[in-house]
């Protein structure tokens, strides 16, 4: 690519061939110093040789400038003088400044003698001829003459570079250079006259904000697809509760020390409960099954839920139709101190299968694919104990470099709980908490970036491609 | 989960195995186990087996895993010619006690019978309240008479711990344990006591015992008292230590009560629950026969009756937390091994399905990445100085910094914009979450709100910046939009915008008041932008 000052001096060169730089200033009306940096570009794209020569140059000064147009002192003294002796003083009167200057060169010149104070002239008229021509000819004139005046400093000599260029290679095809295209020079085709500019190419660009999503969202957004792709549908529920849907329902006493202020969000003021069978029904299995008296108004406390299985116990609640299997991804909050491994707000995943039929076993098997899912390959079962289930397990999963970790809480919902809502098939039921999981499989060394206030972290955060196996 | 710590080597010299061993053992009572140092490891044991929370239970339990010892121990009862009588007791009405003779303490087995006690005192008393016992030195005691009566705040003894006589009231004030426990049963001026036929004070449930009948490793034999407000929870309580220190060797003797709910104790009492094999394997979805039913369940330390078609199950007085046919099915699952369960191949019966929430969810995030917006994730909770008009307070914060949780995402991400001002500008987010507002038609009075936001930070911002994308951005589900004049604090008046479709709210738009943006100590102008996804999702 050739810039216009490029194409303008190759197209003289391919008329003349070869041309020195000065040559090409005037004649391009480019400044020699640019000449020079772009016949240095030339040459290294291979279009031009360049011959570098010195030489001496000689310059007329101020002073030779203006004795070339006034004339010579000692002319001007031989001319005063007309061929007659004068006094000095006079003289001096009229040629002023360069009276001595005159005198001395007109006494080396013999062309005139001092007698005491009166100058005699020896000849009638006197031109510096030789001089004048030297002053206009420097490089012709004589070697003495060319002293003598360099001596009285009407000239001065310099040394001079002089680039010689010859052109090499003729340009194929030779185009002025743009920076930007325009709609109106591809339109109007005149786009083709031009060569377009380089650039910096292998420079870093500016920073460019991109649109881009959350990781941990799209994690969640993995294991909703994940549960879908098995079969359930996904349910959800609001997080202000009711104590009965987040414990009651679920089997769990009200003395229950999982039940105490530390170990949930309360809310004040009371919900309200309407639907009066399954209240009676739940008083009659706890009161049944932990011997103490129910109380209907702790069972309407507010809270924020600590568990998505008040999701689950909500859908109990609807009484739904078997079989039917549902998920929910949800957040649940729970008093807790905050550091590299503790929230208290995070999420879980619930989730429930209600089937004739529907074994511990089957339970196993369901919990096994959704971990082989989420790309644990080996689990291990261990006997638990919740308040809603049973039998119950919690499920291991294996994470490389961290051994054998507690996933998940597992069981077949207890026949209190299927009989509170009318429901006499069977049914399994999990939950399992998200962000810890996230936090392992994510490589991540404190949770608390899984909500990373930086934006730096965000946008600087790899995007995971083999997120699911 | 309470936990308890043990001298190892008593449970590996018992049941003659290895560490390695125990842990694999333990994991399948519903423990874990970690090392404390060379001779002592820590048990974590859940709360449905209080059995567990002594070393004999353990040990009891482990060797019928290991079929060294099979079905329900017999252990040593023997009666005794002590009394045990009841007064009215308003606040803790019901008491039993019991008899051990013939056990030998060492200094590590001392230490663990009292952290028995004080575990049983916490989950299964539910901090003493529910139930509470008293552990005392049977020589020491010098009536066969024991009442267990109230005292007023005068009457004298020397408590726990003391030198001197102290009375009722001192303690209650005084005392650690008075100061915690004192109100649990304090009623009208009078407090529970257990005392000797003549007046000397054993033990004032549930605070502290007197320092008479102090137990050291010396002690032989122990009166062992229950008292609390659940007859059934007392009940159970005196038969787990009475059999767990049976099992270390002692002797039951048990002693006459005069009450109106028992006339002796311990009770030892036991249930049976009827079950057949066929219900266990449905459940389980296995195919064992009655015999091996029964093996199983004699390692999970139940007495059996093979009634031909049903199994009688007899539980032992020291489990609680055997409620009905499918707790004995899990014994069984438990003895058999769950991870000898094979789980069972899985089954798809139907198409899955996402909510429509979701569903717009994703629509919407995709939209937002295309109008260059990066997704950012912030918490729910909030201190409540962000927050304006109704929202939730929670009432038990850990922190103000989240005591309240959010009604709008917009403080959200101004917080979010405070943290990044260091940051390559601009700047462009946006989050779609869940906000809670009130809302009366709901059970709770409240209710989750699907919202998204956008806010631009620059070193320079213009409303029609942010409005460009995000109208195409709703354009694109298909919602025309009207724009209309409207104010709100967190804006600068004339520069703010309601945004409406179908005659609705749908959101609001504007660029953020500099007074806000002082408050917040953010040097950057910001435009923003929340949007009523609920709203949207009723116009689409």
């Amino acid at each position: 690519m050739l810039s216009e000052s490029e194409i303008k001096i190759l197209e003289y060169l391919s008329k003349k061939r070869e041309a020195s730089a000065e040559d090409i200033s005037k004649q391009l009306n480019i400044p020699i110093e640019s000449v020079f940096s772009i016949s240095q570009l030339l040459k290294e794209k291979g279009y031009i040789e360049v011959e570098e020569k010195k030489v001496i140059k000689y310059e007329l000064t101020d002073e030779g400038k203006r004795r070339l147009k006034e004339g010579f002192p000692e002319e001007k003294l031989v001319k005063l003088l007309d061929g007659k002796e004068k006094k000095i003083h006079e003289l001096k009167d009229k040629l002023g400044r360069d009276f001595e200057i005159s005198i001395g060169w007109a006494k080396r010149k013999g062309l005139v003698k001092i007698d005491g104070d009166t100058v005699i002239p020896l000849v009638k008229d006197y031109e510096a001829k030789e001089e004048k021509e030297a002053l206009i000819n420097p490089e012709k004139a004589n070697k003495d003459i060319l002293q003598q005046l360099l001596n009285r400093k009407l000239l001065i000599k310099k040394e001079e570079k002089i680039l010689n260029i010859r052109l090499i290679r003729e340009p194929l095809e030779i185009k002025p250079a743009l920076i930007f295209l325009t709609p109106e020079l591809l339109a109007s085709g005149e786009w083709k006259k031009y060569a377009l500019r380089e650039y910096n190419v292998e420079a870093y660009p500016p920073f460019y904000p991109i649109g881009k999503k959350h990781f941990f969202k799209e994690f969640l957004e993995r294991l909703r697809d994940l549960m879908r792709d098995l079969g359930f549908k996904e349910v959800y529920s609001d997080y202000v509760e009711i104590e009965f849907y987040n414990f009651d329902l679920l089997f769990q006493a009200q003395d229950h020390p999982a039940r105490e202020i530390h170990d949930s969000f309360a809310i004040s003021g009371k919900g309200k409960l309407t639907d009066e069978k399954l209240i009676e029904r739940v008083k009659q299995i706890h009161e049944r099954g932990w011997k103490y008296n129910w109380d209907v108004n702790i069972s309407m406390r507010l809270m924020l839920r600590s568990q998505t299985t008040a999701t689950t116990a909500r859908v109990l609640a609807s009484r739904p139709k078997p079989p039917i299997r549902v998920f929910t991804i949800g957040k649940v909050f729970r008093p807790d101190s905050i550091d590299a491994t503790h929230l208290i707000e995070f999420h879980q995943l619930d989730g429930l299968v209600i089937e004739d039929n529907f074994t511990f076993r089957d339970l196993l098997g369901t919990l096994k694919e959704i971990f082989n899912g989420i790309g644990i390959k080996e689990i291990r079962f261990k006997p638990a104990y919740f308040p809603f289930t049973e039998p119950s397990v919690e499920v291991y999963g294996k994470i490389e470099g961290l051994g054998w970790v507690e996933m998940a809480g597992a069981g077949l919902l207890r026949p209190e709980i299927l009989e509170a809502v009318e429901i006499n098939s069977s049914a399994g039921a999990w939950g399992l908490g998200i962000d810890r999981l996230a936090m392992l499989l994510l490589g991540l060394k404190d949770i608390r970036l899984l909500y990373a206030t930086d934006i730096e972290y965000l946008r600087n955060r790899k995007v995971e491609i083999n997120a699911d196996n | 989960m309470p936990t308890i710590n043990i001298y190892k080597w008593r449970l590996l010299n018992e049941l003659k195995i290895s560490e390695t061993q125990l842990e694999d053992l333990l994991f399948n009572l519903k423990s874990e186990m970690k090392p404390i140092d060379q001779d002592h490891i820590e048990i974590e044991i859940n709360n449905d087996r209080p059995d567990l929370l002594f070393v004999y239970g353990i040990i009891r339990s482990i060797k019928g895993l290991l079929k060294k010892e099979l079905g329900e121990p017999r252990y040593s009862v023997k009666d005794t010619d002590y009394v045990f009588e009841i007064k009215e007791v308003p606040s803790r009405p019901y008491a039993l006690a019991a008899v051990v003779e013939d056990i030998k303490f060492d200094d590590e087995l001392l230490k663990e019978l009292i952290q028995f006690q004080e575990k049983l005192h916490i989950t299964v008393g539910r901090k003493r309240k529910k139930i509470a016992i008293g552990l005392h030195d049977l020589k020491k005691i010098d009536s066969k008479h024991i009442i267990y009566t109230t005292v007023n705040l005068d009457y004298k003894f020397i408590p726990l711990n003391s030198d001197k006589e102290m009375s009722v009231r001192e303690i209650l004030e005084s005392t650690p344990q008075g100061k915690e426990y004192g109100n649990i049963s304090l009623l009208d001026g009078k407090m529970p006591a257990i005392m000797q036929d003549d007046g000397q004070i054993l033990s004032l449930p549930p605070v502290i015992n007197s320092e008479k009948t102090r137990i050291n490793t010396k002690t032989q034999s122990l009166f062992i008292d229950v008292t609390g407000t659940s007859l059934d929870t007392v009940i159970f309580t005196l038969d787990v230590i009475v059999t767990n220190l049976a099992e270390m060797g002692g002797k039951i003797g048990r002693i006459k009560v005069i009450s109106p709910y028992v006339d002796k104790s311990p009770l030892l009492q036991h249930k049976s629950i009827k079950i057949t094999a066929e219900y266990i394997n449905k459940i389980l979805g296995t195919n064992l026969n009655k015999n091996e039913i029964i093996e199983y369940l004699k390692m999970a330390r139940f007495d059996v009756n093979d009634l031909g078609k049903e199994i009688e199950v007899i539980i032992p007085p020291y489990r609680n937390d055997i409620l009905s046919q499918i707790d004995i099915t899990e014994e069984v699952a438990i003895t058999y091994g769950y991870n000898n369960l094979s789980p069972s191949p899985y089954k798809i019966e139907k198409m899955g399905s996402l909510s429509n929430r979701t569903k717009l969810i994703r629509i919407l995030r995709d939209l937002s990445i295309g109008g260059g917006f990066t997704e950012i994730f912030t918490f729910t909770l909030i201190n409540e100085s962000f927050l304006l008009g109704d929202f939730v307070k929670i009432l038990n914060p850990i922190t103000v910094d989240y005591n309240s949780v959010r009604n709008s995402l917009l403080p959200s991400i101004l917080i979010f914009l405070s943290k990044n001002q260091h940051a390559r500008m601009p700047i462009r987010v946006f989050e779609i979450g869940d906000v809670v507002i009130r809302n009366e038609n709901t059970e709770t009075g409240y209710s989750n709100k699907l919202n998204a936001a956008y806010a631009i930070m620059n070193s320079r911002v213009s409303f029609e910046e942010l409005q460009a994308p995000l109208h195409e951005i709703l354009n694109s589900l298909g919602i025309n939009l009207v724009y209309k004049r409207d104010t709100h604090p967190l804006f600068i008046e004339g520069r703010i915008a309601s945004i409406h479709a179908n005659n609705k709210k749908i959101g609001i738009i504007g660029e953020v008041n500099p007074n806000i943006l002082e408050k917040l100590g953010i040097e950057y102008p910001i435009v923003m932008s929340e949007i009523y996804l609920d709203e949207i999702k009723d116009i689409l």
